[in-house]
C-alpha cells in the first residue's frame, strides 16, 4: 500500500471553537425540529445542529436548518425603522418613537375617516405564539378592525376549514409516531422528501424497522411518488372525485368500519347518496386514475389495521381544497381511521408557527379556537381582557385573499403587512402591484428592508428575527416547542412583541388592557384562557418545553407531558360530540388547458428554499442548489415547441407572462409545467387563484398557460438577472 | 479532538461489523499491524497529540451509498460544507443525478459523492509537492492545503471531482473523511446528516444493516477500476435502459443489456452544426497552452541549431556566426523563461513553485518540471558560453568540446521533459487525452516549431551575410515537414479512435466536430497546408516568388494552426466525473451565471470569471 508522506504535518480540521449550544427551535417549516445554535467565544454564532434527544428531530436537521445560524447575519437586515411620504420617495431613517406614532396616526386617521374596517392587518406564519396572541389582543381588542387575517391563507386555511367542519374544530388529530403504527399511508399532494426531509425520514425509519405501503398522490412524479409503491399522478384539481370515489368503493364492497360510523359520526345517509355516483368508472375519467387502481387502493386502505393520510399544499391550494381536506377526513372517518396509533387525518404545515396563529393570533376568530360567531367566545375573551364585549365584531372580516380586492374596490385606505411578503407570494403580482399603489397607508414589519413588499411602504418597522427573541412555536403534530434568544436583536431591530406592545401604548384601549411586559407573561394568559378547552396549554411552562424539548396540547394542568392524538374516544368538538360526514359535489371551476394556453402551470417548493427566499436566498451554501428562478417542462412537449434545455422561455396566462429558465425533464407530464414558487416576478405573474368558497385559499397550483420560444436569449438572461437581487 | 454529546444519537456511531481480509480488489482491509510503525500514532488533528480509540482505526474505511433511497435533500452536502466552514463556490460532497423514462414512468438516481479514499489514489501519486498522505488510519487519503501549491493536477487525475480546487485562496481542499470525528467513533457528518437511509460509513466491505449488496458502481459512477475507490453501492430497483443527465456534458447512460452495466455514451444532438466559437478557446488554462507550445518551441530551436552542423549544415556555427547564434539562443532562453513564468502563474501560488519538484518518484508534473528545469539550465549555460567568443578573446573552437557537451545534456533532458510533459496528460480520468496523440503532438510542434524558428531565423541571417541560404532552409522545411507529419498522423488516428470511442473521450470529439467544428477544420486545413508547403520547400521544388509565398502561408499556418489545435486540447477535455445537478456542479450554467452577471452574487456559489 502506498502512503505517501512519512513525516507528516498535523491534520487542519475546521474548528468553529464552539464554547457555548443555545437550545431554539427551527424558524423555518412547521416540522418543529429542536435546534442548538453554537457561539463561539466572541459571541458570534457560528454553527447549528439538531438537538439530539428532542423527539421530533433526533439530532438531524434538514439543510435549511443545518445553516440556519447564517441568518443572524444575512445581507440587508432592517436596522432602523424608515419612512416617506409617499411610496416613490426615498426612505428617511428615523427613530422608533417617530415610526409607531406615524404608524398609530395614520391608524386613526383611516379608521377616523373611512370606519374601522378600513384599516387591515395582514400577518404571517412566522413569528412567535405569544407575539400572534399580543397582535390579536391589539387588533381585536385595542385597534378594533375586523380586516385581519394572516398569509396562511395562502397555506393552511383549507385545513384549518376541513377540520371544523369534520371535527368542530381546528387542530390536527395525529403525530409523527403514527407512522410507526399505521399499516398504510396515503400522501395526496405532499412532496415530503423536498418539503419536511425530517418528517420524511420519521417516515424512513418507520419503513426500515416495519414496511408498509405508501401511495402517493400527485400530478408529479416527485421523490416521493418514485418512493412509492402506488403512484397516482391525478388530474390536478380533482381530488375530491378521487376521495368519493375511494369511499364508494369503501361503502358499496361494504369495508367500511360500520360500528365507528354509527358511535361517533353525522350524516351517513346523505354522504352515501352523493357518494354513489362515483363509481370507479365515472371517477377514472375525471380524476386520470384507472378504475382498478382506485379500487385497489381504496381495498387496501380499508382493510389495513390502521391507515393515515398526510397531505400539503397538493389538497389545500384548490378550489376544493377545505373540500379535500373533508374528502380526507370522511374517507378516514368511514374506515375508523381517526384518534388511533397509526390512524389520522395529518396535515403537514408548511410555517414555522402556521399553529400557533391558527391557535391564538385571532385572525379568523378569538384566542384559542374560539369563534367571534359565538357570544359565549366573545365574552369570556373581552371579560379576560377587560373590554367590552361589544367591541368584538360578531362576525368574521375578510380573508386575505379578500383584503387585497377590498383595497382594489376602495374600501381598505390602509394596511399593516407583518412577516410576509405577498409581493412574491400573492396571485397575479401585477394586480397586486396595482392594489400597493393605492394604499394611503402601508406599513411594513419585516426583518428584511429588501422584502420585495416594502417597495410600497410609507413606514417600515425592522423586526428581530427568530432565535433574536424567546417565545414558543407549535408544529405540525401540535408540538409547542421554545425558542431562546439566542442573541440580541440586531442593530435597531426589534422583536415583534415589542413593537406590537408600543403600538397598544398609542391606543386608548391600549391602555386598559394589560399588555404584558415579557413573552413569559404573555403565555401565562394564553394558559389561563386555554384552560379545560381542547387546546389546552395549562400544563405547559418555558422551563418544562425546555427541559422536554417540545410538548404536545393538550397538557393539563398537573400533567407532567402531553397527549399525542385528539379524537381517541371518537368525541369531537361539534355540539353534539360527533364528526360530520359531508357530501363533496364536484364543480370543475378550474381554469384547464385548452387551445389558447395548453399547458397546465403547476407550482411548488424546493428543499433549499423556503417562501419568498428573503432568508435562503442570502444563504449561499444552499442558494446555490437554485440560484435562479427555473421550470420543469416535458422534453416531448419542449421538442414541438422547439425549445432547449437550459434556455429560457416566456410564459403567458390570462394574467400576464413570466420569462423563465427551463429545465427538461420526464418528471412532469406533457401537458404540465412546474415552477418553484419561491421567486419573485415568476410564477405569480401568471397565476389564476381561485378562492376556495369555505377557506378563501387560492388554487395556485391550477391555471393554464401557453409557452414561447424566446429569441432573444441575452435580454432574458438579463431580465432574469436583474429580478434576482438575492 | 471532536466532542461526544452525552445524548448522541445512536446512528451517528460508526457500527462495528465483521469484515473479510481482503476488498473485492483483492487488497488486505487491515492496512497495517498494531505494532508497525505507522500504528499507534497520534493524527495530530488540530495540534491535538492524543491517539483515538476506534478499534478499527488501521482498517480501510469508506462510504456506503444506498442508490435506492437518496432523495437528493442536500443534507449531506450541507452538513459536510457547514463543518468544514466552506465558501458556496467550494463542496467537498456533492449531489447529482442521472434521469431517465418516460413520465410517469420516470426514473431519477441521484448519486451522493465525496472523496472515496482510493486504494490507488491517482491524486497522491500526481500531486507534485506531496500534499497527499494516505493515512495507516482509516485509510483515510488527506490532503494538505498548507502544502499544495494550487496547479490543479489532482483535480484532473481524480475521476470523482472530489479534489476541490479553490481559485480564491490558491489552494485545493478535500473531504477529510471527518477522521476527528472517527477518533471518537462517530461517522463523517455527512452520513450523521443523511435523511433517507441512504448514506453510510464503515469498515469497507461490510454492509450496513437492512442492505443487501455492495456493488462496487452503478450508473453514473466512473470506471472503478482506474483508483479502486473505497465506496460501495446498492441499486436494486431497475432503471430505464437509457439515462440522462441534466449538465450540460453531452453524456448519456445506457444499459447493456446482457451485463446490465451502464456505460458512457455520446449524447448527440441532431440539430447540432459545426460552429466557429473562437471565444470559448479561452479557459483557466490558457497559460499552459502558452507553456506547453512556447516549451516545445525553445527545446526544437535549440535541436535545430544543434544538430544541423550533424546534417551537413556546417555553417551553423559560432565561428560562422558568432553573434547571430548567441542571439538565437538568447531568444530561445527568453522564449522558455516566459513559458515557465507561465506555468508558474497558472498555479495558485505561484511563489511556491519551488515545490514543483516534491514528488520525482510518483508524479509526471515534477519529472517535467525538472528535466525541463535541467533543460532551461543548461540552455542557459549554453548560451552564455555561446556569447563567450563575441565578449572576450576565447576562440570558439576552444569551447566547442564544452558547448557539445552541455549541449548533448539540454538536448537529452528537453526531449525528456517534452515526454514527461506528455505523461502528465495521460489519465485514465480524461480519455480525450490519454492517447499516445499527445506524445506525437508535443514532438512533432517541437519540430515544427523549432524548424520554423531556427530555420526561419537563420535562414534570414545567411541571406543576410550573403550566404547561401537553401541548404538551411531546406533543412528547416525537412524537420517542420517531420513535425506537422507527425502532428497529423497523431491527430489522424487521435479522431478515428476518439470518433469509435464511447463515452467521455467520444463527446469531447463530438464538441470538437459541432461547438469547435469549422474552428476544429480550419486547423486541420492548415495542417495539410503546412504539410504542403514543408513538401515544397523541403523537396526544393518552389521557386521565385512562390518560395516566398510558401515560407509566408508556411508561418501562419504552422503557429496558426499549433495554437487552435492546443487550445482545443485543453477547452474539449470532459472528464470521466459525475453528472451534476441542473445548477450545481453544471458548467453550462457556471458559464451562463458568469456571462451573465449572476455569478457576481456571491450566495450562487460560482466564481466570476477573472478570479
Amino acid at each position: 500500500m502506498l502512503f505517501g508522506r512519512s513525516q507528516k504535518n498535523p491534520i487542519k480540521i475546521a474548528d468553529k471553537a464552539v464554547v457555548e449550544w443555545k437550545y431554539t427551535t427551527c424558524g423555518y417549516c412547521s416540522t418543529g425540529c429542536s435546534i442548538e445554535v453554537g457561539l463561539d467565544e466572541s459571541g458570534k454564532a457560528v454553527a447549528s445542529r439538531g438537538a439530539a434527544s428532542a423527539d421530533v428531530n433526533r439530532g438531524k436537521l434538514c439543510l435549511k436548518g443545518i445553516f440556519e445560524h447564517e441568518l443572524f447575519y444575512s445581507a440587508n437586515r432592517g436596522s432602523v425603522p424608515l419612512m416617506r411620504d409617499k411610496f416613490y420617495d426615498e426612505f428617511a431613517e428615523v427613530s422608533w418613537d417617530e415610526a409607531l406614532d406615524k404608524t398609530a396616526n395614520e391608524i386613526k386617521r383611516i379608521q377616523d375617516s373611512y370606519g374601522r374596517d378600513a384599516f387591515a392587518v395582514v400577518s404571517t406564519g412566522q413569528i412567535m405564539t405569544e407575539e400572534f396572541y399580543t397582535l390579536g389582543k391589539l387588533t381585536r381588542g385595542v385597534i378594533g378592525t375586523n380586516n385581519y387575517d394572516g398569509n396562511t391563507t395562502l397555506c393552511m386555511s383549507s385545513a384549518v376549514s376541513g377540520y371544523k367542519r369534520s371535527f368542530g374544530s381546528d387542530g390536527p388529530p395525529g403525530c409523527y409516531e403514527d407512522f410507526e403504527h399505521t399499516e398504510c399511508l396515503l400522501a395526496i399532494g405532499s412532496n415530503l422528501p423536498e418539503q419536511h426531509p425530517i418528517i420524511y425520514w420519521r417516515l424512513q425509519q418507520a419503513l426500515e424497522k416495519r414496511k408498509f405501503p405508501i401511495i402517493v398522490v400527485d400530478p408529479r412524479v416527485t421523490m416521493f411518488a418514485q418512493m412509492a409503491d402506488i403512484h397516482l399522478p391525478v388530474t390536478p384539481g380533482t381530488d375530491v372525485v378521487l376521495l368519493n370515489s375511494l369511499a364508494h368503493v369503501i361503502l358499496n364492497e361494504g369495508l367500511e368500519d360500520e360500528a365507528y360510523i354509527k358511535a361517533n359520526t353525522n350524516g351517513y345517509k346523505e354522504y352515501k347518496e352523493l357518494v354513489d355516483q362515483y363509481d370507479p368508472t365515472t371517477a377514472a375519467k375525471i380524476c386520470g386514475i384507472d378504475e382498478d387502481t382506485i379500487r385497489n387502493v381504496a381495498r387496501l386502505y380499508a382493510k389495513a389495521g390502521s391507515a393515515m393520510t398526510i397531505w400539503t399544499m397538493g389538497i389545500n391550494q384548490s378550489t376544493h381544497g377545505s373540500d379535500g381536506v373533508v374528502g380526507i377526513n370522511n374517507l378516514n372517518l368511514i374506515t375508523g381511521n381517526i384518534g388511533k396509533p397509526g390512524s389520522t387525518s395529518l396535515s403537514i404545515t408548511g410555517q414555522c408557527n402556521a399553529m400557533g396563529t391558527r391557535e391564538w393570533s385571532a385572525c379568523s376568530g378569538l384566542p384559542g379556537y374560539r369563534a367571534l360567531e359565538n357570544e359565549q367566545d366573545r365574552k369570556e375573551v373581552a371579560e379576560f381582557w377587560g373590554i367590552d364585549a361589544e367591541f368584538f365584531p360578531k362576525k368574521r372580516g375578510l380573508f386575505q385573499t379578500d383584503i387585497f380586492p377590498a383595497i382594489e374596490t376602495g374600501q381598505i385606505k390602509g394596511l399593516w403587512i407583518i412577516a410576509t411578503n405577498p409581493m412574491t407570494s400573492m396571485m397575479n403580482t401585477s394586480r397586486i402591484r396595482k392594489i400597493f399603489e393605492k394604499l394611503e397607508f402601508l406599513v411594513v414589519q419585516d426583518a428584511y428592508a429588501d422584502v420585495e413588499t416594502n417597495q410600497y411602504s410609507h413606514v417600515y418597522f425592522p423586526a428581530a428575527i427568530w432565535a433574536e427573541k424567546q417565545g414558543c412555536f407549535t408544529n405540525t403534530e401540535r408540538r409547542v416547542n421554545l425558542i431562546s434568544n439566542v442573541l440580541p436583536p440586531y442593530k435597531q431591530s426589534k422583536p415583534d412583541f415589542w413593537i406590537f406592545n408600543q403600538m397598544a401604548k398609542r391606543f386608548d384601549n391600549g391602555q386598559k388592557i394589560k399588555f404584558p411586559e415579557d413573552t413569559e407573561g404573555a403565555f401565562d394568559e394564553m394558559r389561563e384562557l386555554s384552560k379545560g378547552r381542547m387546546l389546552d396549554y395549562s400544563g405547559l411552562s418555558y422551563a418544562k418545553l425546555e427541559k422536554q424539548k417540545g410538548i404536545q396540547w393538550p397538557c393539563k394542568e398537573g400533567e407532567e407531558t402531553g397527549a399525542q392524538r385528539l379524537y381517541t374516544d371518537g368525541k369531537f368538538q361539534h355540539k353534539d360530540g360527533k364528526a360530520k360526514l359531508i357530501p363533496l359535489p364536484f364543480i370543475d371551476n378550474n381554469e384547464v388547458p385548452d387551445d389558447d394556453y395548453p399547458f397546465w402551470l403547476n407550482s411548488g417548493r424546493v428543499v433549499e428554499h423556503f417562501h419568498t427566499r428573503t432568508r435562503t436566498g442570502k444563504v449561499g451554501n444552499i442558494n446555490k442548489f437554485s440560484p435562479t428562478a427555473y421550470m420543469e417542462m416535458n422534453p416531448d412537449a419542449a421538442k414541438e415547441l422547439g425549445i432547449k434545455h437550459s434556455s429560457y422561455v416566456r410564459l403567458t396566462s390570462r394574467r400576464g407572462d413570466a420569462v423563465v429558465m427551463v429545465q427538461l425533464t420526464q418528471r412532469v407530464p406533457p401537458n404540465m409545467v412546474f415552477l418553484p414558487f419561491h421567486f419573485y416576478d415568476c410564477v405569480n405573474r401568471l397565476t389564476l387563484g381561485l378562492l376556495d368558497p369555505h377557506s378563501r385559499q387560492p388554487a395556485f397550483k391550477h391555471c393554464a398557460v401557453k409557452i414561447e420560444r424566446v429569441e432573444d436569449q441575452e435580454l432574458a438572461a438579463v431580465r432574469n438577472k436583474e429580478a434576482r437581487t438575492y | 479532538m471532536w466532542k461526544v454529546r452525552d445524548d448522541e444519537p445512536e446512528y451517528a456511531f460508526v457500527t462495528k461489523a465483521d469484515a473479510p481480509e481482503k476488498n473485492q480488489y483483492g487488497t488486505a482491509i487491515t492496512l497495517v499491524e498494531s505494532n508497525d510503525k505507522l500504528a499507534g500514532k497520534s493524527l495530530n488533528i488540530n495540534f491535538d497529540s492524543s491517539i483515538g480509540d476506534n478499534p478499527d482505526r488501521y482498517k480501510q474505511h469508506g462510504f456506503y451509498f444506498n442508490a435506492d433511497n437518496c432523495i437528493a435533500c442536500h443534507a449531506c452536502e450541507s452538513a459536510c460544507s457547514e463543518k468544514n466552514n466552506l465558501s458556496p463556490h467550494l463542496a467537498f460532497r456533492s449531489v447529482g443525478y442521472v434521469e431517465g423514462g418516460s413520465y410517469p414512468d420516470y426514473h431519477r438516481l441521484n448519486l451522493s459523492m465525496a472523496c472515496n479514499h482510493c486504494d490507488d489514489p491517482v491524486c497522491l501519486k500526481g500531486c507534485p509537492t506531496r500534499a497527499y498522505t494516505k493515512f495507516a488510519e482509516y485509510g483515510a487519503v488527506l490532503q494538505d492545503p498548507d502544502i499544495c501549491f494550487g496547479c490543479g493536477y489532482c483535480t484532473w487525475v481524480c475521476p470523482y471531482n472530489a479534489p476541490q480546487l479553490d481559485p480564491v485562496k490558491g489552494q485545493v481542499e478535500k473531504c477529510n473523511m471527518c477522521v476527528d470525528r472517527l477518533e471518537v467513533g462517530l461517522k463523517p457528518a455527512c452520513v450523521a446528516s443523511c435523511l433517507a437511509g441512504a448514506l453510510d460509513f464503515g469498515v469497507i466491505e461490510t454492509k450496513p444493516e437492512n442492505r443487501d449488496q455492495l456493488n462496487t458502481s452503478i450508473p453514473g459512477f466512473p470506471d472503478p477500476s482506474i483508483t479502486q475507490p473505497n465506496i460501495r453501492f446498492q441499486q436494486t430497483k431497475s432503471l430505464p435502459n437509457e439515462m440522462a443527465r441534466t449538465d450540460s456534458a453531452p453524456i448519456r447512460y445506457s444499459k447493456n443489456i446482457e451485463t446490465g452495466v451502464y456505460h458512457s455514451k455520446v449524447l448527440k444532438d441532431p440539430e447540432a452544426k459545426a460552429e466557429w466559437n473562437i471565444k470559448k478557446l479561452s479557459s483557466r488554462e490558457d497559460p499552459l497552452v502558452l507553456f506547453t507550445l512556447l516549451s516545445q518551441l525553445a527545446i526544437g530551436g535549440f535541436l535545430f541549431q544543434f544538430f544541423a552542423p550533424h546534417f551537413g549544415i556546417t555553417t551553423i556555427s559560432l565561428t560562422h556566426f558568432p553573434t547571430v547564434l548567441p542571439l538565437l539562443l538568447f531568444g530561445l532562453l527568453g522564449l522558455q523563461s516566459f513559458a515557465l513564468l507561465m506555468s508558474t502563474i497558472h498555479l495558485g501560488k505561484p511563489m511556491k513553485f519551488y515545490r514543483g519538484f516534491n514528488n520525482l518518484k510518483y508524479s509526471p508534473v515534477s519529472r517535467e518540471a525538472a528535466c525541463l528545469m535541467i533543460f532551461f539550465s543548461f540552455l542557459g549555460l549554453y548560451t552564455l558560453m555561446s556569447f563567450l567568443p563575441v565578449l572576450f578573446d576565447v576562440s570558439s573552437a576552444k569551447l566547442q568540446t564544452s558547448l557539445t557537451m552541455i549541449g548533448w545534456i539540454a538536448s537529452i533532458f528537453g526531449i525528456i521533459a517534452l515526454f514527461f510533459m506528455h505523461k502528465i496528460y495521460r489519465i485514465k480520468a480524461r480519455p480525450f487525452w490519454n492517447h499516445w496523440q499527445v506524445l506525437t503532438s508535443f514532438y512533432g510542434i517541437m519540430l515544427s516549431f523549432g524548424g520554423l524558428v531556427a530555420g526561419v531565423y537563420l535562414g534570414l541571417a545567411h541571406l543576410l551575410f550573403a550566404q547561401t541560404a537553401s541548404p538551411v532552409l531546406e533543412f528547416a522545411a525537412a524537420m517542420i515537414l517531420a513535425g506537422v507529419l507527425l502532428e497529423a498522423t497523431g491527430l489522424f488516428f487521435h479522431a478515428r479512435d476518439m470518433h469509435k470511442q464511447e463515452g467521455e473521450g467520444g463527446a469531447s470529439h463530438y464538441q470538437q466536430l459541432t461547438t469547435f467544428g469549422k474552428t476544429y477544420w480550419l486547423r486541420n486545413i492548415l495542417l495539410l497546408v503546412s504539410i504542403a508547403m514543408a513538401a515544397g520547400l523541403a523537396l526544393n521544388i518552389l521557386s521565385g516568388l512562390l518560395f516566398f509565398l510558401a515560407w509566408g502561408l508556411i508561418v501562419v499556418s504552422v503557429f496558426l494552426s499549433a495554437f487552435i489545435g492546443r487550445s482545443l486540447f485543453y477547452v474539449l477535455v470532459i472528464p470521466t466525473t459525475m453528472p451534476g445537478a441542473f445548477f450545481w456542479h453544471n458548467k453550462g450554467f457556471e458559464q451562463h451565471a458568469c456571462e451573465t452577471g449572476l455569478a457576481d452574487m456571491p450566495q450562487v456559489g460560482v466564481i466570476p470569471h477573472g478570479h
